[in-house]
């Protein structure tokens, strides 16, 4: 990065931010609750040490990555094929318009009846939750993509599997990345209240564990760890969303923000 | 005039007809035993459970604590929001100063900062308005400073051209020209200020629909549970319908669909 007036002004704001929580926290102005950065930092490496971050962070990254997964999984194909039947489709739109405004983590004391207090129920409200941000997005992209695009390559002989895979997947993406994108901030939401609300096991434990026990660092080193694996998780699905889809996001809003 | 109706008939039964064959569906599950009832109750008992809770008020005394603190935090991240993307948008300081913080932050998964809320604010109505504010606030700041960047500079140019004053440019031409990207932003913020109330309302309250869910389901009365779920489904659809009523209103000159 080129060191510019720019940049400088970028870097102001966060960096002040810091500063004076560190030393308005060092002279004992702030309520005992805000934890100084470098006690969280201690805090870290503790239970780095113990190996307790390592098993928390374990427990929830296979939640969200199986959940999430799965969620998205679901959502492609069935919105897929409600984008291109008209059965299938009409068959889950009432189902869905129906469900989509209800917040997903209502059902969460249910799944946690049905499934347990340990992975399984995560992975079932998580994936659930997922399902539909995707579903949304491909079945909307699949009738979006340009008529013009299916007449060409019908008219040029091109058979439905390769107008499927060669037309109608590339032209669906970009729209099916965004529904993606925004599943996967729904998992880790869904992730968090499940994890504080009936967990054995995860970073929302460790957060709820010091909240308890009056380790207030402790629970700010679970909020960092767990925003960290949220902001890392968003970059990798771009990460792989640019290689995959490279020069179709060019000069769209969600090119730059990332 | 007959074959018209009929055919009218079959298509509305062609669209709808899932929902109904999943009531049917569930009613069949429960009456095989299959499930056990007390966490599947019977369409029947849910609907006598929804009659009785709303008849005595009590679920719309919990829906409209959820639903006032849900645009108490909506409205507050909109009337911060929008000037601030405006600044944004139009102010190249503003914007190196706080692009990092919207933009970085944006994937960051804001829940896990909610126990630090409950310690500043307390746990009743103040944590959750200023949580539901910072929640919504994200995606309303995003969305409308892409739509103040976005104004053609030469409709500027001919305003100014035509002596226009600066608030008279700001009023006639940037704000109609940024209204799509206002009101696409309000609608992506207003569901995210229902599920985040009813989250956190799950994580600690005494009142409220999350609250209501997770007393109900501690008692093992799911009938109560999904009454609520319904009511929750239906306050969102209503919100969401005011808004596009509010769009159609504002943005006259623009059709677009749901």
């Amino acid at each position: 990065m080129r060191i510019n007036s720019a940049s400088i002004q970028n870097w102001i704001l966060p960096v002040a931010a810091l500063a004076a929580w560190e030393i308005l926290g060092r002279a004992g102005l702030l309520p005992r609750y805000l934890s100084t950065p470098s006690a969280i930092l201690a805090a870290l490496w503790e239970i780095a040490l113990t190996g307790e971050l390592f098993v928390a962070l374990a427990a929830s990254l296979y939640r969200v990555s199986v959940g999430f997964a799965l969620g998205t999984a679901a959502g492609i194909v069935v919105g897929l094929g409600a984008g291109i039947l008209p059965g299938v489709r009409h068959f889950f739109d009432p189902l869905v318009s129906f469900l989509y405004s209800i917040p997903k983590v209502t059902f969460l004391p249910i799944f946690l009846l049905l499934f347990g207090l340990g992975h399984a129920s995560k992975i079932a409200i998580i994936a659930f939750s997922g399902f539909f941000p995707v579903f949304v997005a491909s079945r909307h992209a699949v009738l979006s993509v340009d008529k013009l695009l299916l007449w060409a390559a019908r008219n040029m002989g091109a058979p439905s599997r390769t107008i499927f895979f060669r037309v109608v997947i590339p032209a669906a993406a970009p729209q099916l990345f965004g529904g993606i994108r925004i599943g996967l901030a729904h998992a880790f939401v869904v992730l968090f209240a499940a994890e504080l609300i009936g967990s054995k096991v995860g970073l929302g434990t460790i957060i709820s564990y010091g909240e308890e026990w009056v380790r207030f660092d402790l629970m700010f080193a679970g909020i960092v760890c767990f925003a960290v694996l949220g902001f890392l998780s968003d970059r990798m699905l771009l990460a792989i969303r640019s290689r995959l889809l490279k020069g179709q996001m060019i000069g769209t809003e969600e090119e730059i923000v990332r | 005039m007959t074959a018209q109706t009929f055919a009218q008939a079959r298509s509305l039964i062609g669209r709808w007809y899932s929902i109904p064959l999943l009531i049917l569906v569930w009613q069949l599950t429960v009456a095989s035993g299959l499930v056990e009832s007390r966490l599947l109750p019977s369409p029947g008992r849910v609907w006598t459970a929804l009659a009785t809770e709303v008849g005595n008020g009590t679920l719309i005394y919990h829906a409209s604590v959820t639903v006032s603190r849900a645009l108490a935090g909506f409205l507050l991240a909109a009337f911060v929001g929008i000037p601030f993307a405006a600044a944004m948008g139009r102010s190249v300081l503003v914007r190196n100063l706080f692009e990092p913080i919207f933009f970085i932050g944006y994937p960051i998964p804001k829940i896990a900062l909610f126990p630090v809320f409950t310690y500043i604010f307390g746990i009743g109505t103040p944590s959750k308005i200023a949580f539901t504010f910072l929640e919504c606030l994200y995606p309303i700041v995003v969305t409308c400073y892409f739509g103040f960047r976005g104004v053609q500079t030469r409709l500027i140019w001919s305003a100014q051209n035509c002596g226009a004053s600066r608030s008279v440019i700001l009023r006639r031409v940037i704000l109609p020209a940024t209204m799509p990207s206002i009101f696409s932003g309000l609608r992506v913020a207003l569901p995210v200020a229902i599920i985040v109330v009813v989250i956190t309302e799950m994580i600690g309250d005494s009142i409220g629909l999350g609250y209501y869910i997770t007393i109900w389901s501690t008692r093992f009365t799911f009938a109560n549970v999904y009454a609520a779920i319904i009511v929750i489904g239906i306050c969102g659809l209503a919100l969401d319908q005011a808004l596009l009523l509010l769009r159609h209103s504002a943005i006259y000159w623009q059709r677009e669909e749901a």
